[in-house]
């Protein structure tokens, strides 16, 4: 039972900072159509501004979320802005340009912060165990699962709730109509790449406490955020929920019975789900 | 068909070897290997518009093929190694675009890339598929081709590579040009329409996929005796990369695009790699980002029209 409880709480965890990863990207995809291939490498670089501002300069861990979150945001708004939207309409072009960055941040962050990765980090105030009884279970994993609620909690709030959710879903029906109405449909698309880019960056810095920083990361946390779009379905916060839990505590009881092949138990999972539901697990029909 | 050029280009490639030293052989050798392996990617993307993220899954197959084979079981006849290296990575092909092609559009490159990204996982973990104590498989050499008085070297390979090269362009000009390449065409300029005249789109895709895996297997098979070693990330994306940046850097869709940007993409990466080594990827991933932006037709497509210019003013080179 204690076995379980842990590594449940293990996946949980695990599974919330996937959903971080896959809840930014999903909400562009489904949103505005782009499938943002350096939405790994924005991750990387909230990252690492994360561990220069909590580590390297000794500043509390919520200045490095912060600012870590916001100087990746501003990342993604650069790319939108300056490039992204004079591609609207192409989706090739749009996803390879995405790629081109995977290449250009991997190569300047390895530029900055150099090729050693970094350990996880994590709040002075996490840095210990969460006692009930005679369990144990480390505080920072279980604000990865609060946070990971929270947040999932805001985005539905956003997608379904605001203007700015109302606009962006009129937006990806009817483009023309919605922009006769007069909405600055442009404006709408900018707030929300910002939004995707500093979500990605702040679970960069969440994700961090598990998984450390390094440059290889804009791929490697792709990969999991498309396995885990693909799982969930596409463009709903509920399915990039769904999708990274699943795999979370799938993985997590897979590294705990037969830890050799743990790793592919996701593309397993994947590969599962396209056969019986090419849509994903709560996706739209494509 | 004007075939003068083609001509002229095959005879250039035919003696090339005679005046250059063996480290100029070799990067012409790497060159027509991924000119082959950017030509098959054509097929699915720049033919087909299936944009596919994990083309080196069959590239790298072919070479484990070849590596395996000299690893466990110490073949190197090169008449044995061939049929496998082309129907393993074949048989992945027909396997791999059975999951692939359950989705479409920007979701089937999704699933290409995760399908590419498992086997590079897979070729990093399991044992049998590296060489002791390390990964990937090192110590191939080149093929024997079983001919009595005859020892490969690297000229010698150049001249096999190019046979391969030249029989594969062939092979893929008329399927292009055949009624089963207009019909990809169709399909990549509107699927729907294909399907309302009676195609069954879903088969002729599927065949386009399992084909260029095939082509691109070869590459893969000729790319790890040009190497000596494979490693899990000529299966992965980083490779799965390279076809994709020629195909398009020289033109999509054209035939002979991918083998201009290939040309271009392989001396640009030789002279990057010696002087600036630590920064190639930043300035391939630049050089990517300006051809989306500024020249997406690919510079294949813009030498063509200098060319035709060039032809205008001082007539046909045909006569």
């Amino acid at each position: 039972m204690r076995w379980f409880i842990i590594n449940m709480l293990n996946g949980v965890s695990y599974g919330m900072v996937l959903f971080l990863i896959a809840s930014g990207m999903s909400i562009v995809l489904g949103a505005m159509g782009i499938t943002n291939l350096a939405h790994g490498a924005i991750y990387m670089v909230g990252a690492y501004v994360g561990w220069t501002i909590a580590v390297k300069w000794g500043a509390t861990f919520g200045l490095g979320l912060l600012v870590g979150g916001l100087s990746a945001g501003l990342v993604g708004l650069v790319i939108e802005r300056g490039l992204l939207r004079h591609l609207y309409k192409q989706p090739n072009e749009q996803v390879l340009l995405t790629f081109g960055f995977v290449y250009i941040l991997s190569n300047l962050c390895l530029w900055v912060w150099g090729g050693y990765s970094k350990a996880p980090f994590t709040a002075g105030f996490l840095d210990s165990s969460f006692e009930m009884f005679d369990f144990a279970y480390p505080k920072a994993r279980l604000s990865i699962i609060l946070i990971g609620l929270l947040l999932g909690a805001g985005l539905w709030w956003l997608q379904d709730k605001t203007r700015l959710g109302a606009i962006v879903r009129a937006g990806m029906d009817d483009k023309e109509t919605t922009m006769g109405l007069g909405i600055n449909l442009e404006k709408a698309f900018a707030v929300l790449f910002f939004i995707s880019s500093a979500i990605a960056g702040a679970s960069g810095v969440i994700g961090a406490q598990l998984m450390g920083v390094d440059t290889e990361l804009g791929m490697s946390v792709l990969l999991l955020g498309l396995i885990v779009i693909i799982v969930g379905g596409v463009g709903s916060i509920q399915g990039a929920l769904l999708g990274g839990i699943l795999i979370g505590v799938l993985d997590a009881f897979g590294r705990a019975v037969f830890p050799q092949f743990a790793m592919f138990i996701m593309y397993v999972t994947m590969i599962v789900v396209l056969i019986f539901r090419p849509t994903g697990l709560l996706g739209r029909k494509i | 068909m004007n075939v003068v050029p083609y001509v002229i280009g095959i005879l250039i490639l035919l003696i090339v070897p005679l005046f250059l030293s063996t480290y100029w052989i070799g990067l012409v050798t790497r060159f027509l290997i991924f000119a082959l392996f950017a030509m098959s990617y054509n097929i699915v993307f720049g033919y087909t518009g299936l944009l596919s993220l994990g083309h080196a899954a069959f590239f790298g197959t072919g070479g484990y093929v070849i590596a395996l084979l000299h690893l466990h079981y110490n073949v190197n006849l090169f008449w044995i190694s061939l049929p496998l290296g082309v129907l393993v990575p074949t048989f992945t092909a027909a396997l791999f675009g059975l999951i692939a092609l359950r989705v479409s559009g920007i979701y089937f490159l999704l699933v290409t890339f995760a399908l590419g990204e498992m086997l590079y996982s897979l070729a990093w973990n399991v044992k049998w598929l590296n060489s002791r104590g390390m990964q990937g498989i090192t110590g191939i050499t080149l093929p024997d081709l079983a001919i009595p008085g005859f020892t490969m070297d690297r000229t010698w390979y150049y001249y096999l590579v190019w046979i391969f090269f030249i029989t594969s362009c062939i092979l893929l000009n008329r399927l292009v040009r055949s009624p089963f390449g207009t019909a990809l065409v169709g399909i990549r300029e509107d699927e729907s329409r294909m399907k309302a005249v009676g195609y069954n789109t879903w088969l002729y895709k599927y065949l386009a996929f399992v084909i260029s895996g095939a082509f691109a297997g070869i590459a893969g098979m000729l790319f790890s005796y040009y190497n000596y070693f494979v490693s899990p990330k000529h299966l992965g994306i980083s490779t799965s990369f390279l076809p994709m940046v020629m195909a398009i850097m020289g033109g999509l869709g054209t035939f002979l695009g991918p083998v201009i940007g290939a040309l271009v993409f392989i001396f640009v990466e030789n002279f990057a790699s010696i002087f600036f080594p630590q920064r190639w990827p930043l300035m391939l991933g630049g050089l990517f980002v300006v051809i989306i932006m500024f020249a997406r037709e690919g510079i294949g497509v813009y030498l063509w029209r200098i060319l035709k210019k060039v032809e205008r003013r001082f007539g046909s080179i045909k006569s």
